[in-house]
């Protein structure tokens, strides 16, 4: 196991190594200019580009931003917050963007899973036709139209949440674009959770469970939802990296100084910021191998059928 | 089984709406929409607009603005000019910083002489095009020693600035962030590259101290210093800024109240009009800067170089419909504007009269004139030897929303008129856009520029060989030596010759089409009828709160 794990980390690694360089080359054949002067002449702006080294060949530039790297420092903004180090900017995105994409995960998941169990258990009745049109529009509607629907109706016409994100109300204010955030987890997992456990209600395994007399919950928390969850897992995972790395047009709407927001400013603003789309970059790609790994680990523990299967894999 | 679940099912929904947490509302805050986020609050590295607006308010540099945009004393008491028009003595008075230290000369010096060592985008405000500050140019173009600059602390409270010569306008540039003063003593107690990241590094001496901020947020606000020198003519408690992108968004949170002052654009300023609550709400400000048309005239471009062609240039700036432009796209009130140098901003100090407020001036060759504009083009394809000309017209597409309509009705003027010619339109970044302008690399382009301080220069400046803002690469002898004889020659000292003589450059400028100007933006905005006291200014800083005051 133990090789197992250090296998997958090391190519983790390597992965990441090779998008930060394609990130690194990626950003600097875009159009545009970091440094978007209408009033610094030719000498002003060359020896801006010497002070940031972006007259060096691109792989000694590579060579000295991984050093700098791996000493966790990103640089400095170069056209957006200029000067600033971006760790001071990140950190304070990163931790909104966190903590509003971690209660809809929260959320998406608990609400998704009980709808979910509730139309598996009552197949063909009301309240499984219910489940799967809310999920079904919950797939459809983009979280910002549910995000300009709550605000419409609970700020504006019933003026009871904050028009925008107030920092000195941060769960208050989360309320809402936490929600609509939710919407896509909650409907995605419902849909899986109720059709896997279907599926499962229909195996033979849970035939006999029953006819051995197991019922009710504990046959379902038991046999069906565990069998259930696998697929939940692996659909689940790159729902949390989307919702953790912040949606960019929620973001926007409401005012929420989050990586979405950071991400597009950094593209879109005066220049384009080289140093901020990498940070960024590295965050989404760090997060997106990072969760990936612990999915494939955690479905050893899920089951331990899997767990077995890698064993023989090692051993053979 | 099925009970429980369902119960959980309500439980769970009913939780996530009832989550409440306890209101502060803080309603003596004037609450201001801004359109982008706060860049910089550090004056040697802010750009734009909000962030100047946002550092005005805290910190007071030797002049501030009165409401007509006059230069009246500030942390200066008064000012002593030598007899050449050279050396500025001020003298300052007794302020204190936020952190009980004294704002001293020494304050000034440090912070000018980081602006010229650090060299970065306003430094020019010193060197010889605009402040001549004595020794800048060497200090910001060639690296010299940042001592060698032309400012002197006397003692604490007694500050001379030499200048390479006279700068009729000097008082009023004082009052721009990129001349206040910082606490040298604060400034190297904070970690590098951290100075105005938070209310912990930034340090006021102005009407507001920064109360809440981090670089990126969408909200951040200001409260009242108590121990601003002024301080009993300040009326506000603070003021909460939001930024807003949206003009939908904006109007809302005016109609909700959520916001006291917003900015409106495109089909929210013809709602407002409509709406009998809002209209008496709604005011006009000039935004200051122009929008215009560039055409490169070296080979590169414009299959070949084309626009070089002076009447093929008259051709296309007679076929603009300006009033069209402003009227129907634009919709906020901006001005259609037939001069080189925009209404508004600049007056002269003899005559008080508005240098550009006779657009009437060059519409001999700036109108909407289809039938001069078809003897231009007749002269032009007869001169150049053809008959169909395609170009490309670049423009911002995150430069307002209502940009890439007057591209559009730019091109269909333009193609209706001129038989033969083809505008193909092409939307970019701005930052883009500029590198094109930049590298030389565009046929025509939609852009703009506001004015950083109060003279014709501002505007006449960036058509001289050479300078890094002649995108077209027009070069005009007569041209260069009047500009010349302006900034640093013949008319320094005297006052009218010299305003003359801009205004003869100008029609140089107007007479060959150097640019096509197409209007001179301003801003809708929407304001409580509470509110009152807020001065706004078409150049340096736009908005100004020290005398504001709600309910």
């Amino acid at each position: 196991m133990l090789k197992y794990v250090l296998k997958r980390v090391g190519l983790a690694a390597l992965t990441l190594l090779i998008i930060v360089f394609l990130l690194f080359w990626l950003v600097r054949i875009m159009p545009g200019n970091p440094f978007p002067s209408e009033r610094m002449n030719d000498i002003q702006i060359a020896n801006k580009r010497a002070e940031l080294g972006l007259d060096n060949p691109i792989l000694v530039q590579f060579w000295n931003y991984i050093t700098k790297l791996l000493h966790g420092d990103f640089g400095n903004g170069t056209s957006l917050y200029y000067g600033v180090p971006i760790k001071t900017v990140l950190n304070t995105a990163v931790s909104n963007s966190f903590r509003i994409g971690g209660i809809s995960i929260l959320l998406g998941t608990a609400v998704g899973l009980l709808l979910g169990i509730t139309a598996a258990l009552n197949r063909g009745k009301f309240l499984d036709g219910f489940c799967t049109v809310f999920s079904i529009i919950g797939v459809c509607v983009p979280s910002y139209v549910f995000m300009i629907f709550l605000q419409y109706t609970f700020s504006f016409k019933i003026p009871f949440f904050p028009y925008f994100f107030d920092d000195s109300r941060f769960l208050f204010s989360s309320v809402m674009p936490a929600l609509s955030l939710s919407l896509f987890t909650m409907s995605t997992i419902a849909r899986f959770t109720r059709n896997e456990m279907v599926e499962v209600f229909d195996s033979d395994y849970v035939r006999l469970a029953e006819s051995k007399g197991l019922y009710g919950s504990k046959l379902v928390r038991a046999h069906v939802l565990r069998n259930a969850l696998i697929p939940i897992v692996t659909v689940l995972a790159p729902l949390v990296v989307d919702l953790l790395t912040g949606a960019l047009v929620v973001e926007k709407i409401y005012g929420i100084n989050g990586i979405g927001k950071l991400m597009v400013d950094a593209i879109t603003g005066e220049g384009i910021d080289y140093n901020y789309v990498l940070a960024l970059g590295i965050l989404y790609s760090t997060l997106y191998i990072t969760v990936m790994l612990l999915v494939d680990l955690l479905y050893g523990v899920l089951d331990p059928r899997i767990r077995v299967a890698k064993k023989r894999g090692e051993a053979a | 089984m099925k009970k429980l679940l369902s119960l959980l099912l309500v439980v769970a929904v009913l939780a996530s709406c009832a989550v409440t947490v306890a209101f502060a509302d803080s309603d003596a805050y004037l609450g201001v929409m801004l359109t982008t986020n706060v860049m910089s609050l550090d004056t040697n590295l802010a750009t734009d607009g909000e962030s100047f607006e946002v550092i005005a308010n805290c910190i007071d540099g030797l002049t501030q603005m009165d409401a007509d945009g006059a230069a009246v004393p500030a942390i200066a008491e008064s000012y002593d000019v030598s007899e050449d028009g050279t050396v500025y003595t001020f003298h300052l008075r007794d302020a204190k910083w936020a952190n009980g230290a004294d704002v001293t000369a020494y304050d000034f010096e440090f912070a000018w002489k980081r602006i010229a060592q650090e060299a970065g985008e306003y430094a020019y405000l010193l060197d010889s095009s605009v402040g001549c500050v004595k020794n800048a140019d060497a200090i910001i173009y060639e690296g010299a020693d940042p001592d060698t600059l032309g400012v002197e602390a006397v003692d604490a409270k007694t500050f001379v600035v030499t200048l390479e010569v006279p700068v009729s306008f000097f008082p009023s540039l004082m009052y721009f962030p990129t001349f206040y003063p910082i606490n040298e003593e604060f400034y190297n107690s904070l970690e590098a590259g951290t100075y105005g990241t938070s209310p912990e590094t930034f340090l006021s001496n102005g009407a507001f101290v920064l109360e809440n901020y981090t670089p990126g947020t969408a909200s951040l606000s200001l409260k009242r210093n108590e121990t601003y020198w002024d301080a009993d003519n300040v009326k506000l408690a603070g003021i909460k800024y939001q930024v807003i992108q949206n003009s939908g968004e904006a109007l809302d949170a005016f109609n909700k109240g959520e916001l006291n002052m917003v900015t409106v654009s495109g089909n929210q300023v013809a709602a407002a009009e409509n709406d009998p609550k809002l209209a008496e709400n709604l005011s006009v400000t000039g935004a200051g800067y122009m929008w215009y048309l560039s055409f490169s005239q070296t080979e590169n471009n414009a299959q070949g170089g084309m626009l070089a062609n002076k009447n093929l240039r008259l051709a296309i700036s007679n076929v603009i419909d300006r009033y069209n432009l402003v009227d129907n796209y634009v919709m906020d009130g901006s001005l259609a504007t037939f001069t080189a140098v925009p209404p508004q901003f600049a007056a002269s100090s003899t005559t008080g009269e508005d240098f550009s407020a006779d657009q009437d001036l060059f519409l001999d060759v700036c109108d909407y004139n289809p039938e001069a504009a078809a003897e231009y083009y007749a002269l032009a394809k007869e001169e150049l030897g053809q008959d169909e000309f395609t170009f490309t017209m670049i423009y911002g597409s995150n430069e307002g929303n209502e940009i890439a309509l007057v591209a559009q009705a730019i091109k269909e003027d333009i193609e209706a008129e001129l038989d033969g010619m083809t505008i193909n339109l092409q939307p970019m970044t701005k930052s883009e856009r500029l590198d094109k302008m930049q590298n030389d690399n565009y046929d025509i382009a939609l852009t703009r520029w506001g004015p950083d301080y109060a003279d014709p220069m501002t505007y006449l400046g960036m058509w001289i060989t050479d300078n890094s803002n002649n995108y077209g690469f027009w070069s005009n002898a007569e041209y260069d030596q009047l500009i010349a004889d302006c900034t640093t020659g013949a008319y320094v000292s005297d006052y009218d010759a010299r305003w003359a003589a801009m205004l003869e450059a100008e029609t140089i400028v107007m007479q060959e089409a150097v640019i096509a100007p197409l209007y001179t933006k301003a801003n809708a905005n929407l304001i409580s009828s509470d509110v009152e006291g807020v001065q706004f200014h078409p150049v340096a800083l736009n908005r100004v709160y020290k005398a504001a005051s709600i309910g």
